[in-house]
């Protein structure tokens, strides 16, 4: 074969990523995926990919995953606006990625910035779920969680928690939490055991990390509980509420930390003498 | 026989020339980077989506290279003008055309099998088991590829056209991909008779019939007796292709 005619791909070869580093540079190296979606409905994927829905599912599966990853790491508005509906497609074309309701709901409900802040769409795809898959435990449990912590439907969770001790191979301690549930009436103890399971079946991961940060976050509300037990102390004692919480220090009722786990300051209100998480602090959820 | 093993050695030796286990590279690499990219992509669902892409790929590109060797029988053949010298050879048009089916049908086995062998290494590569059920939808493909390209030959000896032929194929295998369409087309069109729904259904090939990638993706085994009737089914069905494929290459006469 001669050569010769192949020389000038010696020149224009290093010219394509060359001239693609340049656009990037103009234009960003993130560009902001597409807000469109032209197939709305599951059922229209699947009538368009006979015989390849499930791999057609796995291509929805990895564009939400890419999805929400880009949205929360680059977008500014951080709106979601595509994630249920890509969500609902990948679990249409395939009712048995359990993984995708499961992770799917995480990403739903987790309020904003984190997740999409819209935990009642993360509840119907966990029941979507459990419609699909009716001997998936974890997604009952899920669902029992996700009613309690997100929406604070206690009785209603306490119900699908039995329902989900009644699948064969469950877990033993269901019926025990949803007892709990019942008589506490939802306690923080409760939401602790719940992300503790949670962080223990969860796999390395954006699930796990989102357990932990849960339990820190239930850490650092016991912390500003404590210390607004301490302020009353304080106050008590002194006739007065401390006028900054380094007053507790001084007077010898804290010795610990006066920061979150994330290391940043509790905030303090004189007038209630209630100490809480700073909404400067990455462990601020709304209430 | 011995005549018919010749043509088919022959067609598999051409099928190979032509380049057509080029597209073994290309599976190659989209296995690889499957492998390498979707762990990180998927979250966990890398061994489940390497599955779905690796039998997809399968039957996709088996698919295709049974639809354009299949109609290149007689209408290619016409075109390079070499049909005519092996027609004169002391080898009837029957031995041509069963033996050409075998050689392609053993080419698609080649390729389906390093393609598995493929998928097999990229599971190891990435730390999962070879899992043995995976033959189990690949075998159904198999079948299923062997339909096609008996309907292919069909096609290409009704058409002296083989882009027309490989027109003809597509659409009889998509339309045996939505047979499930079709038997529930009574609910949105109901003007039209039971009777033509049920002639139709019956007559196009059901494609879905062989399609198991579901099952087996996510770890069910697919049950001995199912295997069974689905052999039968395409047995049956391949058999009756080439009986009219055979009395149509009989009667047609080359200029």
């Amino acid at each position: 074969m001669r050569l010769r005619p192949l020389l000038p791909l010696a020149l224009l070869l290093p010219a394509v990523p060359w001239t693609q580093a340049r656009i990037d540079r103009e234009i960003g190296t993130f560009r902001a995926q597409e807000e469109v979606l032209y197939l709305w409905s599951g059922e229209q994927v699947k009538r368009l990919s006979p015989g390849f829905e499930s791999l057609a599912a796995d291509l929805y599966w990895l564009r939400t995953v890419q999805y929400f990853g880009g949205e929360r790491l680059y977008s500014r508005e951080k709106r979601f606006e595509l994630l249920q509906p890509l969500v609902d497609i990948a679990t249409t074309l395939d009712p048995r990625l359990e993984i995708a309701y499961r992770y799917g709901a995480i990403f739903l409900s987790e309020p904003l910035p984190v997740g999409a802040g819209r935990p009642r769409e993360g509840v119907e795809l966990l029941e979507k779920g459990v419609r699909s898959l009716p001997h998936a435990w974890r997604l009952r449990q899920d669902l029992g969680f996700f009613l309690h912590l997100f929406l604070g439907e206690t009785e209603r969770a306490a119900a699908v928690l039995n329902e989900a001790a009644e699948v064969p191979g469950a877990a033993f301690w269901l019926r025990m939490m949803a007892a709990d549930l019942v008589t506490k009436g939802g306690s923080r103890a409760d939401a602790r055991r719940m992300w503790q399971q949670m962080y223990e079946q969860a796999e390395e991961g954006i699930m796990k990390a989102n357990a932990h940060a849960r339990l820190e976050i239930l850490d650092s509300l016991d912390a500003a509980d404590n210390l607004t037990g301490r302020v009353a102390e304080f106050e008590k004692r002194r006739g007065r509420r401390p006028a900054r919480l380094e007053d507790l220090r001084e007077a010898g009722l804290w010795g610990g930390p006066l920061a979150d786990v994330a290391g940043t300051p509790f905030g303090y209100d004189q007038q209630t003498g209630r100490v809480f998480i700073s909404r400067e602090s990455r462990m601020w959820r709304p209430d | 026989m011995s005549r018919l093993l010749a043509v088919a050695a022959n067609t598999f030796r051409e099928t190979v020339r032509e380049r057509v286990l080029y597209n073994l590279v290309f599976f190659a690499i989209l296995m690889t980077l499957s492998g390498l990219l979707l762990g990180q992509l998927s979250i966990r669902q890398d061994a489940k989506i390497i599955k779905d892409v690796g039998l997809a790929a399968m039957e996709f590109f088996g698919t295709l290279i049974a639809v354009f060797l299949g109609v290149g029988l007689v209408s290619k053949e016409i075109e390079r003008r070499s049909l005519y010298p092996l027609l004169a050879k002391p080898l009837s048009r029957d031995e041509l055309f069963l033996g050409k089916f075998a050689g392609l049908a053993f080419t698609l086995l080649v390729n389906l099998a390093v393609m598995t062998a493929g998928l097999y290494l990229t599971l190891v590569f990435i730390g999962r088991p070879a899992d043995p059920l995976l033959l189990a939808a690949v075998y159904p493909i198999y079948l299923g590829l062997v339909l096609v390209v008996a309907i292919a030959m069909l096609f290409s000896t009704i058409s002296s056209s083989s882009a027309l032929a490989a027109v003809f194929t597509v659409g009889v295998v998509v339309a045996g991909r939505f047979s499930d369409v079709i038997r529930n087309m009574r609910e949105v069109a109901p003007g039209v008779p039971p009777w033509a729904i049920d002639f139709i259904y019956a007559l196009l090939p059901n494609f879905r019939n062989f399609d198991f990638k579901d099952r087996v993706a996510y770890g069910d085994a697919v049950p001995p007796d199912v295997l069974l009737w689905v052999t039968a089914y395409g047995a049956v069905y391949v058999a009756a292709v080439l009986v009219i494929g055979l009395a149509s290459f009989r009667s047609r006469e080359f200029q």
